[in-house]
């Protein structure tokens, strides 16, 4: 902090030390690029984890958090805050220094319109071209038709006699200029087309609806031959608003809407919920409630890496023994665990502020051991069988190759980082609950292709089972829920935290203005993160390796579009 | 390799036990804190509203029912949940200050029309009274609201005399100050 102050005299507005690994700075808009560079090359800040707009109606003022942190040089998280006006809002761009500030960038561009100079495509990103009205966050949108009426729909009774509900504008009112009109921007399609240079070239689709993709998202391939030479990406088929909606309601209610972003994560997005609105209030949960969150939190890893690896390897044809079936008769168990514990088999809604829904079942632990057990050595098998496999080993060994260099540099975080050999994990980074008491190691590999990812899967299953077989031996008796007040109502204030979630790095950031909803919440997902890392990756691979290139990243379309 | 690959099959088939289950006839067995359709108990809602005030999706109504305790109920308001739009979250459940409404190991709910998954508290009420109690309670209820009345209109003729003594005893008591 000090180091900031004495390079940049004058430049830091505010600053504030929470802990020894956050540091709250608010610097001037102008120094903006300067100060990131000197933290950047300097002080070791090479991961830009996310940036978040806040709209401060009262002050008139935007706010841009943007969130800084290392790769294993230290653990210190920097939130740094630019403050601009209302009216003219524009803040110089950061995509010069880190490439994954794009899409970060595009989506505050896009919901807040605050403009980023220097940036190099400002398209919508998850909104629809056709989309009415402008910038949809801020808190003065009344939404088109306005919402605040009722009047949703206009009925219309067509010539052969059926009746039409329109949301989209009346031509009479586009006359009257009442609709505000969007500016104009090459839609998706034509900027792709634009990229065809010659004959030889042309663009194929993958998606929306594709048998890899795990969601709806379109990945459309510019190829000569059998080499892409350019992958373009387009998202926000089921942009669900989740951030928009949690500002709409109670704190407790917010807990729900987390489950929804990934259905394989949902514990984890629980948890990271819940950490920072812990924080806020500060409150930190008994210690058997830890030990109950990290029991679930690695069981949910269990299950969706088994699930991802199953699908993923059916995708890439491998029928002689059916891994898929294999790994979801394994899942089954771990569901089961899962489900004995919360009562739901996916959506869990189980973390709460300061502790967990309900206590473990009356002898959980032996249950959950022959299955740990049984889970051990049914993964082992499937490494060895993975390894035996020679098409296997073919179509994936060396394919899609992401150097520890370039992973950093594109900004993915989870099991795709740390088989490019960077052992980053938020468990040892930013360790949260009891993880530090534990006893795992930080999976990693050094090849960094599709092979070595789906290995670190397998591995960190291994890594899991250790941890909860630890978990079942030392936890504590004790209460399950800290004293909550009444009302939850915190003081205003903002909190970052960040878990890892079966994919990477999960971070939660809530501001609260002291009422009894939430003012802002922003989810860093870890998919969106390798979905913004897919184009360059893909380039100059052949059309057959799309698939195990983009099935080995593991993606969920739902976080992207949260 | 391609051998290696059958012999986990091979092993994989005669080791898994059971995997397929016979769902309509056989039922899995479910853990003993599933959250599936709520379970009421009707005598001990105090029809507070909590629930329905919690539910992120508002599935919950507070409607009229007949079988409950009119002494701790008296508006006689239970909640009915809309099976359409539950995502069997479990707020209502822990909010719920006498812990009267529970989730349940009944999971199937399908119907043949959207009104038929609009679980009323007749459907969802598994602990209730019955006519005769509801009877008997009712005339309790009414003779204690009764006496409640006697006795507010005790204490309210109470307080108007003591007030009028008040009043009295203001009005004198300044004229004393005054005079002293």
């Amino acid at each position: 902090m000090s180091a900031i102050q004495s390079a940049f005299p004058g430049a830091v507005l505010e600053s504030k030390v929470e802990s020894d690994r956050r540091l709250w700075i608010t610097v001037d808009p102008k120094r903006l690029v300067e100060i990131t560079q000197f933290l950047r090359d300097k002080k070791d800040f090479d991961h830009y984890s996310g940036a978040a707009g806040i709209d401060k109606i009262n002050d008139n003022l935007f706010e841009v958090v943007e969130i800084l942190t290392s790769h294993g040089a230290h653990q210190v998280v920097v939130m740094m805050k630019v403050k601009v006006p209302r009216d003219s809002p524009s803040v110089r761009s950061l995509t010069g220094l880190y490439w994954n500030a794009n899409w970060y960038e595009r989506e505050i561009w896009e919901m807040y319109g605050i403009n980023f100079e220097g940036h190099p495509e400002l398209y919508p990103l998850l909104l629809p071209d056709e989309l009415v009205g402008y910038w949809p966050w801020r808190k003065d949108f009344k939404g088109y038709p306005d919402t605040t009426t009722g009047e949703r729909a206009i009925e219309q009774v067509g010539p052969d006699g059926y009746t039409e509900f329109k949301i989209m504008p009346h031509p009479e009112m586009i006359k009257a200029g009442v609709v505000p009109e969007r500016p104009k921007y090459p839609t998706f399609r034509e900027r792709e087309e634009a990229e065809i240079k010659s004959d030889s070239e042309m663009i194929m689709h993958m998606g929306p609806q594709h048998a890899i993709v795990p969601g709806p998202f379109l990945l459309d391939l510019l190829i000569e031959g059998e080499r892409v030479k350019k992958a373009f990406l387009d998202v926000g088929y089921i942009h669900k608003g989740i951030e928009k909606i949690m500002e709409n309601r109670t704190y407790l209610q917010g807990i729900v809407y987390t489950d929804r972003m990934c259905y394989l994560a949902s514990i984890t997005n629980n948890e990271a919920y819940c950490g920072a609105v812990e924080k806020l209030l500060g409150i930190t949960p008994p210690e058997r409630a830890q030990y109950i969150r990290v029991i679930l939190a690695e069981l949910s890893r269990i299950q969706s890496h088994l699930l991802g690896t199953g699908e993923f390897l059916t995708l890439l044809g491998a029928a002689t023994y059916s891994p898929f079936q294999y790994m979801i008769i394994d899942r089954e168990d771990i569901v089961y665990l899962m489900e004995s514990i919360t009562g739901a088999r996916i959506t869990h809604t189980f973390v709460r502020f300061g502790g967990v829904r309900n206590d473990l079942p009356d002898g959980f632990a032996d249950k959950a051991r022959p299955i740990l057990k049984r889970m051990r050595e049914r993964t082992e098998e499937y490494m060895d069988l993975l390894h035996s496999d020679p098409i296997y080993t073919r179509r994936m060994r060396g394919i899609g190759v992401l150097s520890p260099g370039d992973a950093r540099r594109l900004g993915v975080s989870g099991p795709p980082l740390r088989a490019s050999d960077t052992p980053y994990d938020m468990r040892r980074e930013d360790p949260i609950l009891v993880y530090p008491d534990l006893d795992f190691k930080v999976v990693t590999r050094k090849a960094g292709d599709a092979e070595a990812r789906v290995e670190v899967r397998l591995e960190e299953i291994l890594e899991s089972i250790h941890i909860i077989e630890q978990c079942l031996d030392q936890i504590p008796d004790g209460p399950i829920q800290e004293k909550l007040p009444k009302k939850i109502k915190p003081e205003p204030g903002e909190a970052y935290y960040r878990v890892e979630d079966p994919r990477g790095e999960m971070g939660f950031y809530v501001v609260s203005d002291g009422s009894e909803k939430p003012y802002r919440v922003k989810v860093r997902g870890p998919v969106y993160a390798y979905m913004q890392a897919l184009p360059p990756l893909l380039e100059g691979a052949y059309v057959a390796d799309v698939v195990a290139i983009a099935g080995s990243m593991d993606a969920c379309t739902s976080e992207v579009d949260r | 390799m391609v051998l290696k690959s059958l012999k986990y099959t091979l092993k994989t088939a005669l080791t898994t036990t059971e995997v397929t289950r016979l769902y309509p006839e056989v039922m899995m067995e479910l853990p003993a804190n599933e959250r599936g359709i709520h379970e009421l108990d009707a005598t001990t809602c105090i029809g507070c509203g909590s629930c329905a005030r919690v539910c992120p999706n508002s599935c919950i109504e507070m409607v009229p029912y007949k079988y409950g305790n009119p002494l701790k109920n008296r508006k006689m308001q239970f909640p009915q949940i809309d099976y359409g739009r539950c995502t069997f979250c479990g707020l209502c459940v822990d909010e719920c200050p006498v812990s009267c409404l529970k989730m349940g190991k009944r999971t199937e709910i399908a119907g043949w029309d959207r009104k038929d998954i609009v679980y009323g508290p007749d459907r969802i009420a598994v602990k209730k009274f019955s006519d005769k109690e509801v009877a008997e309670l009712e005339a309790e209820a009414k003779r204690q609201a009764e006496e409640k009345k006697k006795a507010a209109a005790a204490a309210a003729k109470e307080k108007a005399a003591k007030a009028k003594g008040k009043e009295n005893k203001a009005k004198t008591k300044p004229s004393e100050g005054g005079e002293a």
